[in-house]
């Protein structure tokens, strides 16, 4: 893959039980992660996905296209709108620096409030 | 407190926790084990092989020192510790923003995780969409054994929440536009994510805003074209004063130039004022109001 | 062209009301009491009138104005579309009907509450809704929020910034001007309250790039205007304003405050306007010894400098610098302290501001007056008078 390269695009329906089981897979217990009367007490629409299952599934984005040549170096996620149960999240990828060895790999995985989170994800050869 | 004493305040308390330096390792509850990777990569979708042969996500770093259901605070975490004293004044509410996370290396089944915490920094107070409050940043290290295998930046917005009372907007107030037979399509357009600009089917000239005829040639035929939406600002405000129905304040508003030559009006969104100049390259989206408005909106272009 | 127009009518007799924030009476019952005053300034009495011309905006019917003051049989009446700009264009109507012989004695008028009613300064949601080409029009502007008169101003005003290097301390200049004269009229809402440059800039923020001291007042009052021939305005109680010139104007792809689609975004419709005077009148910007420039907005006033000729295009904040628009300048503006300094009431005040410059009764008389030129509102279609001794 080169500069420009882009990634196809893949869209995840939000589920509740996808923003529940990824929370207690990432051992995280917060209550607006699996309780939806809380998460609407506090004046979030529903419960939301977890900033540790929004930089798993960056990362499943990024390995599933790639596969295992390469090692995940770093992912760094900028936050912005909740992602929902009953929404898509739709994840877009673009190469945008390459060495031999190296990549990074803007990725942005989008709601239908907006760019849930822009992210970019270093990979190097195996 | 006033709010320059409040903000001196945040700095020193903020200074004396950075002081503090890292915290002691705090270890995790389990090694790097095959059946929370198992969880893990079923919970995530994810299939790549190399999981079930004795190597972790590199994402799931921070996830073996989580803290689990009942959490044990260390007094000593400078995170909390600043977050409790930004609770104390009244920036109650907490946003993760940002999360920077570098692997120097795949964890393999039977690693020992241990972590480490410091205080990076704390900046504000900052004027943010949901309310004023406080980037707070942390620098987080896990080892293993003395071997730095994973770092992470972690920066929330803790903030005091924006009284959501009469003063909060509701978009579906907008001033809806007046429409006739000479400007339904563009209004048509909009519901689609079209940006339709007037031509005539004759002389092909463009034109907005449009009409039922043609200036140029006279002639009634009429066509539009669908613009590619991006453009340059020929000029902006930045209304402050008076309300606007359906409008948050300060409000930005910009004259484009599309690159097909015509100019419109339109909201600016996604920037500050100060982020605004004349000849910024913009581009659309969409403000969606309800199923029978939906208004164009303009962007920076990068 | 033909010139018959020139020097066939003059205004004879100026009248107001005063001008507050809150008047406590009816539009109707202003404007009556302004044709009054204006009437009796004439010598003249309502029933010597036979024709009335205001506003399309104005909420005040020719029949009923004509009915309070019990006025007889009217032969004429019209109005003039795109608020303020309408000002110098009744006159205009009227001038046009006592030189044909339509009328004899016309009398313009206008009169709101514009402060203690219907505000202009915020939101027209009104203007948006209107069933005809001007909410048209509004809807490639009013939906996106783009919907108050200072907000559209702001747009023509950051592109001059632009283009000409102009700064808010340039407008801010014309707002220290206007209070200076107001300050000297015991009939400005601001009669005794000058301001500075320092105040102009530490003023807030309305419509960035416009400061509140940018922007007009709002102000409830009328003032009418009595019109009759020159032939006639020789037995009457003052020395004539003679109406030299007399135009209206607009421009190629013209909008109401938003003509922002055309190559220059300024105000070409006021240069229409210019040219016109100059042509009827067949003076030059250096015959006219003092200006009443509508001032709704300060940037406005710049860009007209430039439009009337007063100055080359991009020169007007380097013809201002030096004070030239104050009392004592190369040309003072808005002698009586313009629609920031005294009152907005559409431009009508302005007008007889002019008629007491050539009459030698200005609280902020400038010598030798022969020619004053004034103009209406601007970023609509407007028009101009040249008023001469």
């Amino acid at each position: 893959m080169q500069i420009g390269d882009t990634f196809a695009a893949w869209e995840l329906p939000i589920t509740p039980t996808l923003v529940v089981s990824t929370a207690i897979a990432t051992r995280d217990f917060q209550d607006v992660h699996h309780d939806r009367d809380l998460a609407t007490s506090y004046g979030s629409k529903d419960i939301f996905l977890n900033i540790l299952t929004t930089t798993g599934l960056v990362e499943r984005y990024v390995t599933d296209v790639l596969g295992e040549e390469y090692d995940v170096t770093g992912i760094s996620v900028r936050l912005g709108a909740p992602a929902y149960p009953y929404d898509t999240l739709t994840f877009s990828g673009d190469v945008v620096a390459a060495t031999e060895t190296t990549m990074e790999i803007k990725v942005v995985g989008q709601v239908s409030l907006g760019a849930h989170v822009t992210a970019t994800v270093g990979v190097r050869v195996r | 407190m006033s709010d320059i004493d409040l903000r001196e305040a945040v700095m020193a308390k903020a200074l004396e926790l950075q002081v503090m330096g890292e915290t002691a390792p705090r270890y995790a509850r389990d090694q790097v084990n095959q059946p929370m990777i198992n969880n893990w990569v079923e919970a995530m979708g994810d299939s790549l092989s190399r999981y079930t042969q004795g190597e972790a996500p590199p994402a799931m770093a921070q996830v073996w020192t989580m803290g689990g259901l009942n959490p044990q605070r260390d007094p000593n975490d400078p995170l909390h510790s600043m977050m409790e004293f930004l609770t104390e004044q009244g920036f109650t509410a907490v946003l993760g923003t940002n999360c920077e996370q570098t692997y120097e290396r795949y964890l393999r089944v039977g690693e020992q995780l241990s972590v480490t915490t410091v205080l990076d920094s704390v900046v504000g107070p900052k004027m943010t969409g949901v309310g004023e409050g406080y980037f707070v940043t942390t620098k987080s290290v896990w080892r293993v054994e003395d071997e730095v295998v994973a770092t992470m930046l972690f920066r929330v917005l803790k903030y005091r929440p924006k009284q959501a009372d009469a003063n909060a907007v509701d978009p579906t107030k907008v001033l809806r536009p007046a429409i006739n037979r000479d400007t339904e399509f563009f209004w048509e357009g909009t519901r689609q994510g079209e940006l339709r600009l007037q031509q005539c089917g004759s002389c092909h000239e463009l034109r907005h805003p449009p009409g039922p005829a043609c200036p140029s040639c006279g002639e009634f035929d009429r066509t539009f074209v669908v613009s590619s939406g991006v453009g340059r600002l020929f000029s902006f405000v930045v209304h402050r004063y008076p309300a606007v129905p359906g409008k948050q304040l300060p409000l930005l508003l910009g004259l484009i130039e599309l690159d097909e030559g015509v100019r419109m009006v339109a909201e600016l969104v996604g920037m500050g004022p100060e982020d605004v100049e004349i000849d910024m390259p913009v581009q659309v989206a969409w403000q969606r109001i309800d199923d029978s408005l939906t208004l164009p909106v303009f962007e920076r272009r990068s | 062209m033909s010139n018959r127009l020139s020097g066939q009518a003059a205004i004879v007799g100026i009248g107001a009301t005063e001008f507050s924030k809150e008047s406590g009476r009816s539009e109707l019952q202003l404007s009556v009491e302004a044709i009054g005053h204006a009437l009796a300034d004439a010598g003249l009495v309502a029933s010597d009138v036979d024709g009335l011309v205001t506003f399309t905006m104005d909420t005040s019917a020719e029949i009923a104005v004509g009915r309070e003051l019990g006025m007889g049989d009217l032969r004429f009446f019209s109005r003039i579309n795109y608020g303020g700009g309408a000002a110098c264009g009744t006159v205009q109507q009227a001038a046009m009907a006592v030189a044909t012989g339509v009328a004899d004695v016309v009398v313009c008028y206008r009169g709101f509450n514009e402060r203690s009613g219907s505000r202009f300064g915020q939101v027209s949601s009104w203007a948006n809704a209107q069933v005809n080409t001007n909410g048209l029009d509004n809807a490639w502007s009013y939906p996106a929020g783009l919907s108050t008169p200072a907000a559209t101003v702001a747009m023509q005003a950051r592109r001059y910034m632009h283009e000409t290097g102009a700064t808010s301390e340039d407008f801010g200049r014309v707002a220290v001007a206007d209070r200076r004269h107001a300050a000297n009229n015991p009939a400005a809402f601001f009669y005794g309250k000058p301001i500075t440059l320092a105040d102009h800039q530490a003023s807030r923020m309305i419509a960035d790039p416009l400061h509140l001291l940018d922007c007009c007042q709002e102000s409830d009052g009328a003032v009418a205007l009595v019109v009759t021939t020159t032939e006639r305005a020789k037995d009457l109680a003052h020395p004539a304003a003679v109406i030299t010139a007399a135009a209206q104007g607009s421009a190629p792809d013209q909008f109401v405050m938003t003509s922002y689609y055309r190559p220059n975004i300024g105000i070409p419709e006021i240069g229409v306007v210019g040219r016109e005077l100059w042509r009827q009148s067949e003076l030059a910007p250096t015959d006219i010894a003092t200006a009443v420039l509508y001032d709704h907005f300060t940037p406005y006033v710049l860009m007209q400098l430039e439009e009337l000729g007063f100055c080359g295009v991009g020169e007007a904040k380097d013809f201002i610098a030096d004070g030239a628009i104050e009392i004592g300048g190369r040309l003072p503006i808005n002698t009586h302290g313009g629609q920031l300094g005294e009152a907005y009431i559409h431009g009508m005040n302005g007008i007889a501001e002019a008629v007491r410059q050539v009459r030698g009764t200005s609280v902020n008389q400038v010598d030798d007056v022969q020619h004053v030129l004034v103009t209406a509102g601007t970023g609509v279609p407007t028009s101009g008078l040249i008023l001469s001794r």
